[in-house]
């Protein structure tokens, strides 16, 4: 089974709207391609993104962000931090170095 | 379907500026002007994008000088789901990201979203077009909307 299956993943931008949107396309597109079924895929502002992380096994943001979420590491989230929020081949390579894809 | 291109001139949402000397607050207000045309958005809505990325830095700013200016889903102001296109001729300088490295933006894609669905095939059409190398710099090189539609025509995106 993936590592990836069955886990919580979220995608966050400033206003959850433009490039949140975009990442979940990209991100939905690297686990339709390596198989796998996420319990959870959803985007949402960064305001509300910040208190719901600790719910999530994975969050991904646009490296603008990466600071907002400090601190979410100790409650056991990864968290991606993106340089282009479309590229399904960065959220991929991004997933492997984090071991989360073979 | 139409794809968002064709959507951009069929309603004529699209502006062709020099851009020089313009500060990116300026050129993100010009880049509404087609979309306040037709009552997409009000008038004032672009004080709103502009205030965004104040606060958040020039995020919007993407690879290949893309911008894609835009607030919140049903933001105020935003009375209909379209996108503002803009062709400016010189670089719009958005300052520098948290890590130094220069943003600056030839294309604008601006969003105005009301309608989730519409706004939604809009952005994964964008995803697509914002991947698509060839086609970004034949935008760029538009100065018509016969040159937009030229431009899809010759490098189309996959899917």
């Amino acid at each position: 089974m993936a590592k990836l299956d069955g886990k919580k993943l979220l995608a966050c931008c400033a206003n959850g709207a433009g490039s949140s949107l975009m990442m979940e396309n990209a991100i939905k597109k690297v686990m339709t391609r390596n198989g796998i079924k996420p319990a959870e895929l959803r985007h949402c502002p960064v305001s509300e993104g910040k208190t719901a992380a600790r719910n999530y096994d994975v969050v991904f943001c646009a490296r603008t962000f990466a600071k907002t979420f400090e601190g979410v590491e100790s409650a056991g989230t990864v968290l991606i931090p993106l340089k282009n929020v479309m590229s399904d081949k960065e959220i991929e390579a991004a997933l492997k170095e984090a071991g989360l894809l073979d | 379907m139409a794809s968002v291109l064709q959507t951009i001139v069929e309603k004529k949402h699209y502006k062709f500026i020099s851009g020089e000397g313009v500060t990116w607050q300026e050129a993100v207000r010009l880049s509404t002007e087609s979309l306040i045309a037709d009552g997409s958005v009000s008038e004032d809505y672009y004080k709103q994008i502009i205030a965004c990325i104040e606060k958040y830095g020039p995020y919007v700013v993407f690879d290949h000088n893309v911008a894609m200016p835009h607030t919140t889903e049903n933001a105020e102001g935003a009375y209909k789901t379209g996108i503002g296109f803009m062709v400016c001729e010189h670089m719009i300088d958005f300052g520098e990201d948290e890590d130094g490295e220069k943003k600056e933006a030839n294309l604008f894609f601006t969003l105005s979203s009301a309608n989730p669905e519409e706004h939604m095939e809009n952005i994964s059409q964008l995803s697509n077009i914002f991947m698509n190398d060839d086609l970004l710099d034949a935008l760029a090189a538009a100065r018509t909307p016969e040159d937009i539609l030229e431009a899809e025509k010759k490098y189309p995106c996959e899917e």
